[in-house]
C-alpha cells in the first residue's frame, strides 16, 4: 500500500514539481500564441496601424491572392521535396551509423549533430561560398570543361533545397539511427538466413520495424523545411519567397494583423499535414 | 557459387557505405567550404584563392558587433539554460516518477517549443509583449528580460526530453530501499536519484544551451535596439556579403560547439543523448 501511494505521487508533490515549468511555458507561450490567433482577426489600417474586429479578412486575402497562394504551395512543395529526399539520403547513412562497431563511431556521430548547432546561417556561408559565379563549383566546372560559362545558382530554388536538405538531413539521420540502433540486428540475419534477398529484408524487416522513425524524422524533417527562415533569406536572395520570411516581413511592414495570419497558417498547416502523414503511414502498417 | 554470393554481398556493403558517405560529405561539406574561406588571401570570395592567410581572424578581434554579439549570445546561452534546469529538472523527474492526473498533456506542453514554428513563436511573443506592456507599463519590450523568458522556453522540451529519457530504465526501488533505510527525501534525491539522471541533466543543458545559442528565428522579434545576438549579426552580414571575416566568425562558432560536444561526449554518448 505504501509503495502504492509513492508511486502515484501526492498531488502536491507533482504539481509543485512541474508547476514552475508549466506555467513558464503556459505564460511564455500559449498566452501569446493565443493573442497571436487574436490579432490575426483584426485589421490594419496604414494610419492606425491596426483596427480591433472579428474579421476573417486576412485569411480571405491570403488564400484569394495568386502571390500569397505561390508563396504557399512554394512552401509546402519544397519542404515535402527536401523531406523526401532526407529520407533517400538519410536511412543508409542512419543504418552504417547504427551497425557500425568503428572506434571512430562517436567522432561519426558528432560530425553529423555538430552541423545542427553551428546555426543555418553559418552553413548559408558555407554555400555561398560554393554557388557564387567565382565560386568553387562554377570555375570547377569551368576547368572541367563541364560548362562554358559561370554557372550563377545563388538565389535560386535549387540552392535553397539544395541548403535545406543539407540543414534537415542530420535531424533525419539521428532519428533513424536511434531507431534502427534498437532493432535486433537477429531479425535481420534471421530472414537472410530464411533466404530474403537483401531487398524484401528491408522491405519485410528493416522498413516496418523502423517505422516509428520514419514516421518521426520525417514529421520532424517536414515541420523544419515548412519553417526555415535562414536558408531561403540567404540563399534564395530577395525574389525567393517562404511562409517564414513572409511573417517576417509583414511584422517589418508593421502589418501585424496580416503577419499573425500567415504566421497562424504556416502552424496549423505544418501541423494538420503532419497528423495526415502521421495517420496516413500507421495505417498502412496496419494493412501491410 | 559461394564465392559470388560472397562479392555480390560485399558489393552491397560498399554500396551501402558508399551512399552513407556521401550522406556524410552532404552535412559536413558547408563547415568545410566556410572553413576553407576563411583563410583565403583576398577579401572576395572567387575561387582559386590567390594564396592563405590568419589575418581575418586577428581582424574579428577588433569587431565590436561581432564581440558584443558573441558575448550577448554566451550570457544568454548560460544564464537561460540555468534557469531552464532549475525548472526543468523537477518536472522531467516528476513526469517520469509520477503517475498523475494531466501528466502527459504537461509532458506534451513542455515539448511544445519544439513544435512551434520558430517564427510563430518569435511573432506570439513579440505581440505580448507589446500587449503587456501597453496594459502595465512595463518595459519588457525588447528587454533582456523578455529575451531571457524566450530562451528558457527554448532549453526546456531538450533538458524534459533528455532527463526523463535517462530515468525511463530507472528502478525506483533503489528509491524506497534509501527512504525505508531512513534516509530523508533530499538525501534520497541527492544519493540515488541525482547520480542516475547526471548523464540525461548534462546532455540537456548542453542541447538548451546550443539551441539557444543558434537560435535565430524567435530571437530575431526580440532583440532591442543596440542588442545583438552572434547569429543575428552573422545573418545581417550574409545578407550584405559573403567574406573570410564572416568565414572566420562562423569558424570561431564551429570550434565552440565542436569542443562542447567533445565535453559532453565524456558524460553522455552522444548516440543515446539525441
Amino acid at each position: 500500500m505504501q509503495s502504492d501511494s509513492a508511486r502515484t505521487g501526492s498531488p502536491i508533490t507533482a504539481s509543485s514539481l512541474v508547476g514552475p515549468a508549466a506555467v513558464m511555458t503556459v505564460i511564455g507561450l500559449v498566452l501569446p500564441v493565443l493573442l497571436l490567433l487574436r490579432y490575426s482577426l483584426n485589421l490594419y489600417d496604414p494610419r492606425e496601424l491596426m483596427i480591433e474586429t472579428v474579421s476573417p479578412a486576412n485569411y480571405v486575402k491570403f488564400f484569394t491572392d495568386i502571390y500569397y497562394l505561390d508563396v504557399f504551395f512554394t512552401t509546402v512543395w519544397v519542404a515535402m521535396f527536401c523531406t523526401l529526399v532526407c529520407l533517400i539520403m538519410g536511412f543508409p547513412l542512419a543504418y552504417v551509423l547504427a551497425r557500425t562497431q568503428s572506434r571512430f563511431k562517436n567522432v561519426l556521430i558528432i560530425l553529423v549533430v555538430m552541423p545542427l548547432f553551428v546555426g543555418n546561417a553559418v552553413r548559408a556561408a558555407g554555400w555561398m561560398t560554393l554557388f557564387g559565379s567565382q565560386g568553387f563549383l562554377s570555375i570547377s566546372l569551368m576547368d572541367l570543361g563541364l560548362a562554358s560559362g559561370p554557372t550563377e545558382l545563388m538565389f535560386t530554388t535549387q540552392a535553397v533545397i539544395i541548403g535545406i536538405i543539407a540543414v534537415n538531413l542530420p535531424f533525419m539521420v539521428l532519428t533513424l539511427q536511434s531507431v534502427i540502433e534498437g532493432i535486433d540486428r537477429a531479425m535481420e540475419e534471421a530472414a537472410f538466413s530464411l533466404g530474403a534477398a537483401p531487398m524484401t529484408m528491408f522491405r519485410r524487416v528493416l522498413w516496418p520495424m523502423a517505422l516509428p522513425g520514419i514516421i518521426a524524422g520525417t514529421i520532424l524533417t517536414f515541420i523544419l523545411g515548412m519553417n526555415a527562415y535562414a536558408t531561403p533569406v540567404l540563399l534564395g536572395g530577395p525574389e525567393f519567397k517562404m511562409m517564414a520570411p513572409l511573417v517576417f516581413g509583414q511584422f517589418q511592414l508593421n502589418n501585424w494583423p496580416f503577419g499573425a495570419a500567415v504566421a497562424f497558417i504556416l502552424m496549423t498547416t505544418t501541423l494538420s499535414l503532419t497528423a495526415l502523414a502521421a495517420f496516413w503511414m500507421q495505417k498502412r502498417v496496419r494493412l501491410g | 557459387m559461394l564465392a559470388r554470393a560472397l562479392d555480390s554481398r560485399r558489393l552491397r556493403r560498399l554500396a551501402l557505405k558508399a551512399a552513407a558517405a556521401v550522406a556524410m560529405l552532404y552535412i559536413v561539406l558547408p563547415l568545410g567550404f566556410v572553413t576553407w574561406l576563411s583563410f583565403y588571401a583576398q577579401e572576395i570570395p572567387s575561387y582559386p584563392p590567390r594564396g592563405y592567410t590568419l589575418d581575418w581572424y586577428v581582424a574579428i578581434m577588433g569587431n565590436e558587433r561581432f564581440i558584443r554579439g558573441l558575448l550577448l549570445s554566451a550570457q544568454l546561452g548560460l544564464i537561460s539554460t540555468a534557469i531552464g534546469l532549475a525548472v526543468a529538472v523537477p518536472a522531467a523527474v516528476a513526469i517520469a516518477h509520477f503517475r498523475f492526473r494531466g501528466r502527459e498533456t504537461i509532458n506534451n506542453l513542455l515539448l511544445l517549443p519544439l513544435m512551434v514554428p520558430g517564427v510563430v513563436l518569435g511573432t506570439a511573443i513579440y505581440v505580448f509583449h507589446v500587449e503587456t506592456e501597453i496594459n502595465t507599463g512595463l518595459p519588457i519590450l525588447g528587454s533582456l528580460g523578455g529575451l531571457v523568458w524566450g530562451h528558457v522556453l527554448v532549453t526546456i522540451p531538450w533538458i524534459v526530453r533528455l532527463v526523463t529519457a535517462s530515468l525511463a530504465g530507472f528502478d525506483r526501488t533503489l528509491e524506497e530501499a534509501a527512504q525505508n533505510l531512513g534516509a530523508t527525501p533530499w538525501t534520497t534525491f541527492r544519493r540515488v536519484t541525482l547520480p542516475s539522471i547526471l548523464p540525461g541533466v548534462v546532455a540537456g543543458a548542453l542541447f538548451g544551451f546550443v539551441s539557444s545559442f543558434g537560435n535565430l528565428e524567435m530571437t530575431l522579434f526580440l532583440v532591442g535596439p543596440g542588442r545583438t545576438t552572434l547569429p543575428i549579426a552573422i545573418l545581417q552580414y550574409l545578407q550584405w556579403k559573403v567574406d573570410p571575416t564572416i568565414a572566420a566568425i562562423s569558424v570561431v562558432q564551429i570550434v565552440l560547439v565542436a569542443v562542447a560536444m567533445l565535453v559532453t561526449d565524456r558524460f553522455v554518448k552522444l548516440s543515446r543523448a539525441v
